[in-house]
């Protein structure tokens, strides 16, 4: 595109798009990259006293570190597996409740269900780690109650000491607080999609569940690749705080993510460096993701990224 | 499928659809007509969102309870949707602090003001990256797409602010974060969907991009315009984190959350040593607190929240439409 | 993608650029804050106003804290202090080291070693020769137990400088706990033993499975929440009669470290723990607990005993007296083992050279700041911080002993009173033990009579069947305290840049997550030798760390020596 003999014609038609733009690019190289130059820091025996210009250049050690690491390794895996599950989870949940809410038939209760749907988005992960701890508690918990009253289980379970439930616990947690928020955006999108083709279909004697596989789910489709491609790149940032809440040392071995890692040895411990070099890998990540995704994606004809 | 896709129009901008009509796709004579199939699905549909809500609703009834009670007697547990021992005294703790007044001051300004500016210029961005002869629209989207992903983290971004004199400033809690990229791509996404003629009829008349953006193009996203600003006022009011790092020595600049936070961790006497305890007694719980304090700071949102839903679930697609 | 590669060598070209111009740190220097108060004649004096960042959770003074005005009226300046929020204190630390600016007074907590190796406080024995009553605080001995690698002294420890003698009426350290009431149910027995200590508690649950309002009694509780799984971890060592070195046990004949997690009286304390816990002695729910969950159930007063430091459970047992549960407080038992051993429960408070508050460097005028401490120490001065103001937060006898009423004991304990009225001071220096004046308590907490007479009929109770007037007399009295004591101060500063610190680390790592494992397998042994197996293998502690805690133990004997 630079060799092209019109380019300096174009360049200067759009002179006012690009005098637009300049101060765009300014500010999110200030913004957000310049900080990058803090990356250094991984390939440093950082000592804050030195600062990052006469720390010790070690290439590579910090990053050979963590991964000889099994500790590391371990939150590695469990930030995957916790990753995958909410990006499965949080992909199909929102979809599933969007789609429910816009076929309920009772207005009133329509707007009802919606707004408060979205209620458990404010509440701060302490709280919700409280809730968690009501629900599932031994003494009292509502979980414990029903499936005792039920029949399906003769002695209350004590569920947070119990590895294999952890990461499911954590998993419906998120989607109880977040459910509602994410599926703003699918509501939105069936909205727009044109009311005609439904009056066609039904028309033809579609039913509903025909209506919504034939209609709904393909207009909803260019909405739901794009997010799912945006929380690939997510994957690896399941955070920390709900785990951190949640977890005891019962259940530490998959409790501890990649932040926690960090916080605990990095921070905690004052080594910055490998707490940044975590973060580069966390970040390195992301982006093969996202461009795994997005290429897949633009590779089969649909809605991409960039 | 795929062509049926293709067919599909641009968002709606001629008609805008207000939040009534959500899936209002069963209203066109399909009713009168329904099958048996049709009665199952609902009935069971009406059950899920009986439950759902009840799921929902619930613990948050719950905590509304919890901090009506008090403090002590709700440790005992048992408390379900009215207080045993009423008891204000939670509210008074957390309202009785002498910063509450600066902090609300603080975060209702940096709300509006960070909402305002962040909607503004975000969606001047989106509207360059939108106008398909740009050259450069595809590097200019992908410099900001990766922002989502990438970070420096805490300590040099910290130092990068520090020195642009951000630090003890009101500024930092409007321009960094002022052009989201999530946002930016909701926004170019509904721009696109625009019919190209009306800004190229604007063109033709002698307009400038700015007067194209700010009189034609941006009163048409309304809608999605409404979705954006309520995403960011929504995380404008609800972080402390910045409060904490950049303007902790500056009482004047405190926000709501952030005090709040301070004072949980007064009650919570996390890792106190032997002489501060001393210093801190508990006449209330952090349970108590907490629940206080979360009702106060959720409740302006809540109360908002209708108002912008009349705009604001029409339109926000991302996605949806081929550059 | 051409185009896309030169877009990006571009914006990382100038990101670095700026990057590189922004990280270059700017101090700068001006005028001393200033401000007016009203002082008692009602005409305005021009105080400086220094300001100070404390790295632990605290409580914001408001403005016009009554103390805090009348403090700034006499000495001519006060301090604007905040404190440790929603961050650790490595991290507020880490960040303030990053950006270079700081406020005029840091207790850095445990990122203390950090701010000193980044030259962030200045040198206060080159400034000190004016301020006596800072030169003075310490002893030459103890002054050069402080001082750093370089030689020059940069922070001041705050807290256990006593004065005259100890007055403390509370043992404010870790204990086996139980509530008055379990002892009384018994008639007030000897405690002498971990075994006599569960018997006597599965014996009262037995005989009272609730408590009168019906909710169920649990008999003990486990606190396992991060850092403070010293309620599992650390009791071996008490148990064998030591003192709370926190990190090993220290051989008072040999001076070398021992390992106390894998002694036989390790493997006793945690098979006891795994019997109680199949019993259901134990709160089966206690491993899943976080500190929040622990105080809230410690709160309704159903727990019979724990393991744990008073200032930690502090707010619970508040909680229960508020509620009225005069029988559900606790009382220390300080138990061993086996029959006839010492206990070394209770310590004298001893210096910890590893925290205290600092001049910064960013401090526009350090003598003024050094002023502010020195003044602080004065007496009258100390007494306004501890006790309050005469007549309003004590009343004085004409014998000269304080005393409050029970409405100024109430106050005390407000907390909205207490930041609009009191001004501790409480991360400056301070003395504790005796006021100045030789005949009071140096507050109301190391008041004898004081403390007495707030008492509770059940404890004062428990108190007279033992025949003792404190909780400090419970326990064996406190032995001189070693050169060494406490290592504590030296595992806490470790980190992982160093092997033992690493080692330091990974041994934690494994304890969190096998400890618990133990108590509650269903067969002891089993677990107990996969607990043995995984610590040998992961953490080299004969090897590394041990050798660094003996290297250390040397060193503070040759620095109390004088060497």
């Amino acid at each position: 595109m630079f060799k092209d003999p019109d380019f300096a014609k174009k360049l200067k038609n759009q002179k006012s798009l690009l005098l637009l733009s300049i101060p765009f690019v300014v500010y999110v190289i200030i913004f957000n990259y310049a900080p990058l130059v803090g990356w250094l820091m991984a390939f440093q025996r950082y000592k804050p006293r030195d600062g990052l210009f006469h720390s010790e250049f070690i290439g590579l050690e910090n990053f050979r570190f963590l991964f000889r690491n099994e500790d590391f390794i371990l939150c590695v895996r469990n930030t995957l597996a916790m990753g995958i599950i909410n990006l499965f989870l949080g992909t199909v949940c929102p979809i599933i409740f969007a789609i429910l809410l816009s076929e309920f038939r009772f207005n009133m209760g329509k707007k009802f269900v919606q707004t408060i749907s979205y209620l458990p988005h404010f509440l701060s992960m302490i709280i919700l780690t409280g809730i968690v701890f009501d629900v599932l508690s031994m003494e009292n918990g509502t979980i414990n109650k029903v499936l005792m009253a039920t029949g399906l289980i003769d002695k209350p379970v004590q569920w947070l000491a119990e590895p294999k439930y952890f990461w499911w616990i954590v998993a419906f947690a998120t989607r109880w607080k977040e459910t509602g928020w994410d599926s703003i955006i699918y509501l939105a999108a069936i909205t727009s999609i044109n009311p005609d083709l439904y009056e066609a279909a039904s028309i033809d004697g579609a039913g509903r569940m025909r209506r919504i596989w034939h209609i709904t789910l393909p207009g909803l489709k260019p909405t739901i690749l794009i997010l799912l491609i945006m929380n690939v790149g997510n994957v690896l940032n399941v955070g920390f705080e709900l785990q951190y809440l949640l977890g005891n040392d019962l259940v530490k071995s998959v409790s501890e993510t990649i932040d926690i890692y960090v916080l605990n040895y990095g921070i905690g411990k004052g080594n910055y460096a490998i707490g940044t070099a975590a973060g580069i890998f966390k970040s390195l990540v992301s982006i093969i993701l996202i461009v795994i995704a997005n290429t897949s994606a633009k590779a089969m004809g649909e809605e991409s990224l960039y | 499928m795929a062509e049926l896709t293709k067919t599909l129009p641009a968002p709606q901008t001629g008609k805008q659809r207000k939040s009534e009509d959500i899936g209002a796709n069963t209203k066109h004579g399909i009713m009168s007509r329904r099958s048996k199939g049709d009665m199952v699905f609902d009935t069971l549909n009406t059950i899920f969102m009986i439950i759902f809500s009840i799921v929902i609703l619930y613990p948050l009834l719950n905590m509304v309870a919890v901090s009506f009670n008090d403090g002590l007697d709700a440790l005992k547990g048992g408390i379900t949707l009215v207080p045993r021992v009423f008891t204000l005294k939670n509210y008074q703790t957390v309202l009785g602090k002498q910063s509450m007044f600066a902090a609300a001051r603080t975060s209702v300004l940096r709300t509006v003001i960070g909402t305002v500016t962040s909607t503004m210029v975000t969606a001047l961005l989106a509207y360059i990256l939108s106008r398909k002869e740009f050259l450069f629209k595809k590097q200019l989207s992908l410099l900001y797409v990766v922002t989502m992903y990438v970070s420096g983290g805490l300590i040099p971004i910290f130092i990068v602010y520090k020195n642009l004199g951000l630090t003890n400033n009101f500024l930092v809690y409007i321009l960094p974060g002022m052009v989201p990229a999530f946002s930016m791509l909701v926004l170019r996404t509904y721009m696109n969907g625009l019919p190209d003629s009306l800004a190229e009829s604007a063109m033709i008349d002698g307009a400038g991009h700015m007067t194209i953006f700010i009189k034609i193009i941006f009163p048409l996203c309304m809608p999605v315009i409404a979705t954006v600003a309520l995403f960011t006022a929504v995380g404008q009011w609800n972080s402390w984190f910045d409060a904490m790092l950049y303007n902790k020595m500056d009482d004047d600049l405190t926000t709501l959350q952030y005090e709040l936070m301070k004072l949980l961790s007064s009650v919570t006497n996390q890792k106190a040593t032997a002489e501060s305890a001393q210093h801190s007694t508990a006449t209330v719980t952090p349970t108590s607190i907490r629940a206080a304090a979360t009702v106060i700071t959720s409740l302006p949102i809540i109360i908002l929240y209708p108002f912008l839903q009349r705009y604001f679930v029409a339109g926000l697609t991302i996605g949806g439409v081929k550059e | 993608m051409k185009q896309i590669k030169r877009a990006a060598a571009f914006t990382l070209a100038l990101a670095m650029a700026i990057g590189m111009a922004a990280c270059g740190n700017v101090g700068s220097k001006g005028e001393q804050k200033t401000e007016k108060v009203t002082n008692s004649n009602g005409e305005e004096v021009e105080v400086k106003v220094f300001s100070a960042f404390f790295a632990v959770p605290g409580n914001e003074l408001d403005d016009n804290n009554v103390v805090q005005d009348a403090i700034a009226e006499k000495i001519g300046a006060k301090c604007d202090m905040k404190w440790l929020t929603g961050q650790t204190a490595e991290e507020a630390i880490g960040v303030m080291i990053a950006g270079g600016d700081y406020p005029d007074f840091v207790d850095a907590s445990s990122g203390m070693a950090r701010m000193v190796e980044a030259g962030a406080f200045i040198a206060i024995d080159e400034l000190w020769d004016n301020y006596p009553n800072i030169k003075n605080f310490y002893t030459e001995a103890q002054w050069n137990s402080i001082r750093a690698d370089d030689g020059h002294i940069y922070i001041i420890p705050q807290f256990g400088n006593i004065w005259d003698h100890d007055t403390t009426c509370v043992h404010n350290d870790e204990a086996f706990w139980i509530q008055t009431r379990v002892l009384k149910w018994a008639g007030y027995p000897k405690i002498e033993t971990l075994d006599e200590y569960f018997d006597l508690i599965e014996r009262y649950v037995e005989a009272n499975p609730t408590m009168e309002d019906g909710t169920p009694n649990i008999g003990y509780e486990i606190l396992c929440d991060d850092w403070r799984y010293f309620c599992l971890e650390n009791a071996p060592f008490f148990l064998d009669g030591y003192p709370n070195d926190g990190c090993c046990i220290v051989d008072r004949e040999t001076h070398k470290a021992i390992d106390y997690n894998t002694t036989p009286t390790a493997e006793r304390y945690f098979r006891k723990l795994n019997e109680e816990y199949k019993k259901g002695i134990i709160d089966p729910e206690t491993f899943t607990m976080n500190y929040d969950a622990y105080i809230s159930k410690l709160s309704t007063g159903r727990v019979c005993g724990m393991v744990d430091q008073h200032w930690d459970f502090n707010d619970a047992e508040n909680a229960i007296k508020a509620a009225g549960l005069d029988d559900c407080t606790y009382v220390p038992v300080g138990i061993t083992i086996d029959k006839g051993m010492d206990e070394h429960w209770h310590s004298n408070s001893a210096l910890d050279v590893s925290n205290g508050v600092g001049i910064t460097v960013s401090c526009k005028d350090p003598e003024g700041a050094m002023q502010f401490m020195n003044d602080l120490l004065d007496p009258e001065i100390l007494t306004m911080r501890n006790w309050g103001l005469e007549g309003v937060n004590y009343n004085k006898g004409e014998d000269g002993v304080f005393t409050r009423t029970d409405e100024m004991r109430r106050n005390s304990e407000d907390q909205a009173y207490m930041n609009a009225n009191l001004c501790p001071y409480a991360y400056f220096p301070n003395y504790s033990g005796m006021d100045h004046d030789g005949i009071n308590g140096c507050d109301p907490q190391h008041q004898a009579t004081e403390f007495y007479d707030s008492l509770s009929d059940e404890v004062k109770e428990c108190f007279d069947a033992y025949g003792v007037k404190t909780y400090v007399e419970l326990c064996d009295p406190a032995q001189e305290n070693e050169a060494w004591f406490p290592m504590w101060s030296y595992s806490n500063a470790l980190t992982t840049d160093t092997p033992e610190g690493q080692v330091w680390a990974d041994m934690a790592s494994v304890k969190h997550e096998y400890l618990p494992k133990v108590c509650i397998a269903e067969d002891f042994d089993s677990a107990w030798k996969e607990y043995l197996d995984v610590y040998h293998k992961k953490c080299d502690v004969d090897g590394i760390l041990l050798p660094a805690f003996d290297a250390e133990i040397q060193r503070r004997i040759d620095v109390a020596n004088g060497k």
